[in-house]
């Protein structure tokens, strides 16, 4: 089991709001901080855009995790979008653990001058996810 | 536009075009009960539907149909909350997919209460219940049109049905309860709980003003009008019924999660004036759909109609009486 997980290579969906955590991420890239290559980052105006078919289609399409973050609460830009988001996730974990996916989604707040913050949330959620090991619903991977 | 049943039946049959229309029944079996030739369309959409599910128009983005489809892969998910009860019982009660609904519905309406509520009547008529942990019934992707995910729910559940040692399964939903008793091949008894209710002597006296709205799964597709209104009466209540009633009852507009649109919102509206004209203090219904989108048509139209009268389940309803809890 062990020696499958070394050899494991999650594919990570991270979505970031347009207005502070993709800005992070950016931050992240022009510091040169350094994070794994897993996740593949989808760029939305507000993280309360996510909808949880979102969630739920990365899933099925072969995702082992899915990051989700946003301004920290108080600083959204449309004002209160992120305290949609924390509502609807928490619902969403929920639902995800009567599947047994439930620590494969994970949300974080990351400012746009929080860089470090960015490449910390990646490597722990992508080692996370190594330990956890493919998703349950492998036969759908994508190479 | 329209919507002929004859017309589309000639245009998929005759010039093999298909039809929009198809996406637009809400099957609730209006028309074939009345219909003379007793040409039965609901199933005729449920046919033409099969295969075409990418061109459904769901409600909520379809995110009942994706949790259910990625139910089928995933060996531990399991639509129901925890089992609870008595293991070794002969009676499982299935809650179907409440918990979902909680999770996804932000409507003013407790869905896991309908479960506790049953199991608390099931208890006091000394059945001993076992709450049995099952995939999702299948039926919003039977009529979706997504039949191969429906054949792999179906075989899953027979199997965990078979594995749970029961004789009867109760269900509180009416749409669980056809899908059960019709389009599974169970080697058990699948009971609606208003028929057990309807026989119960849960000691209630409540002396309610109620109405109760037909939900089409259990009125017309299984035939079951007077259990229902057998187990309210028995437990006090005033059953005043409403204009559309029984075979005539009129449909909440979302059976199997489908066009929420300006159309089944008319309908609604009307269901809700007629309840209103009844004077009823509370709306029963039976199934969790009803429930859901009946309530949130009533809190959406809250700021220009006053509706003074709460919806509920048969099964929250008559737990909530016989705990004494009454409605302000």
């Amino acid at each position: 089991m062990t020696d499958l997980n070394l050899n494991f290579e999650p594919n990570i969906l991270t979505f970031c709001c347009n207005w502070c955590s993709y800005a992070g991420a950016d931050l992240a890239g022009v510091s040169r901080l350094q994070y794994p290559t897993n996740n593949r980052i989808v760029r939305v105006m507000c993280s309360s855009r996510i909808e949880p078919t979102f969630i739920l289609e990365a899933f099925k399409e072969g995702a082992d995790g899915v990051l989700i973050t946003g301004c920290h609460i108080g600083d959204c830009h449309y004002i209160e979008g992120n305290e949609h988001t924390d509502e609807r996730m928490k619902d969403m974990v929920n639902a995800l653990e009567r599947m047994g996916l439930g620590e494969r989604l994970h949300l974080e707040w990351v400012s746009a001058a929080e860089g470090k913050k960015f490449q910390e949330t990646m490597i722990n959620f992508v080692d996370k996810i190594k330990a956890l090991g493919p998703s349950p619903l492998e036969h759908k991977r994508v190479e | 536009m329209k919507t002929s049943p004859r017309n589309t039946i000639y245009q998929t049959n005759v010039y093999k075009t298909g039809s929009d229309d198809i996406w637009n029944c809400l099957t609730c079996n209006l028309c074939y009960d009345e219909c003379p030739q007793g040409v039965d369309y609901p199933e005729f959409v449920k046919e033409e539907r099969d295969g075409n599910v990418e061109s459904a128009d769901l409600v909520h983005k379809g995110v009942f149909t994706l949790l259910s489809d990625m139910m089928v892969d995933l060996d531990k998910s399991r639509t129901s909350l925890e089992e609870a009860g008595n293991k070794d019982s002969k009676v499982g009660y299935y809650p179907g997919c409440l918990d979902f609904q909680d999770m996804f519905f932000n409507v003013d309406a407790d869905f896991s209460s309908i479960a506790n509520s049953s199991m608390k009547l099931l208890d006091r008529m000394d059945l001993d219940p076992k709450r049995l942990q099952m995939k999702c019934c299948g039926h919003d992707q039977l009529w979706q049109g997504d039949r191969t995910t429906f054949d792999k729910l179906k075989e899953q559940n027979t199997k965990l049905i078979k594995e749970s040692g029961i004789e009867t399964l109760v269900t509180s939903c009416a749409e669980c309860y056809r899908t059960l008793s019709q389009d599974y091949d169970l080697p058990i008894k699948v009971v609606h709980i208003s028929q057990l209710l309807k026989d119960a002597d849960l000691g209630i006296d409540s002396n309610v003003d109620v109405t109760y709205h037909d939900a089409c799964r259990l009125g017309r597709h299984m035939g079951e009008y007077d259990a229902p209104r057998d187990s309210l009466t028995k437990a006090g209540a005033n059953v005043t019924e409403m204009a559309h009633t029984k075979e005539k009852a009129w449909c909440c507009g979302v059976s199997s999660m489908m066009n929420c649109n300006d159309k089944s919102k008319a309908l609604r509206k009307t269901r809700l004036d007629e309840a209103k004209k009844t004077g009823a203090k509370v709306m029963v219904t039976t199934c969790p759909k009803c429930l859901a989108h009946l309530t949130c048509m009533k809190n959406e139209l809250e700021s220009v109609e006053d509706y003074d009268f709460e919806i509920k389940d048969l099964t929250v309803f008559l737990a909530d009486e016989m705990e004494g809890k009454k409605d302000e």
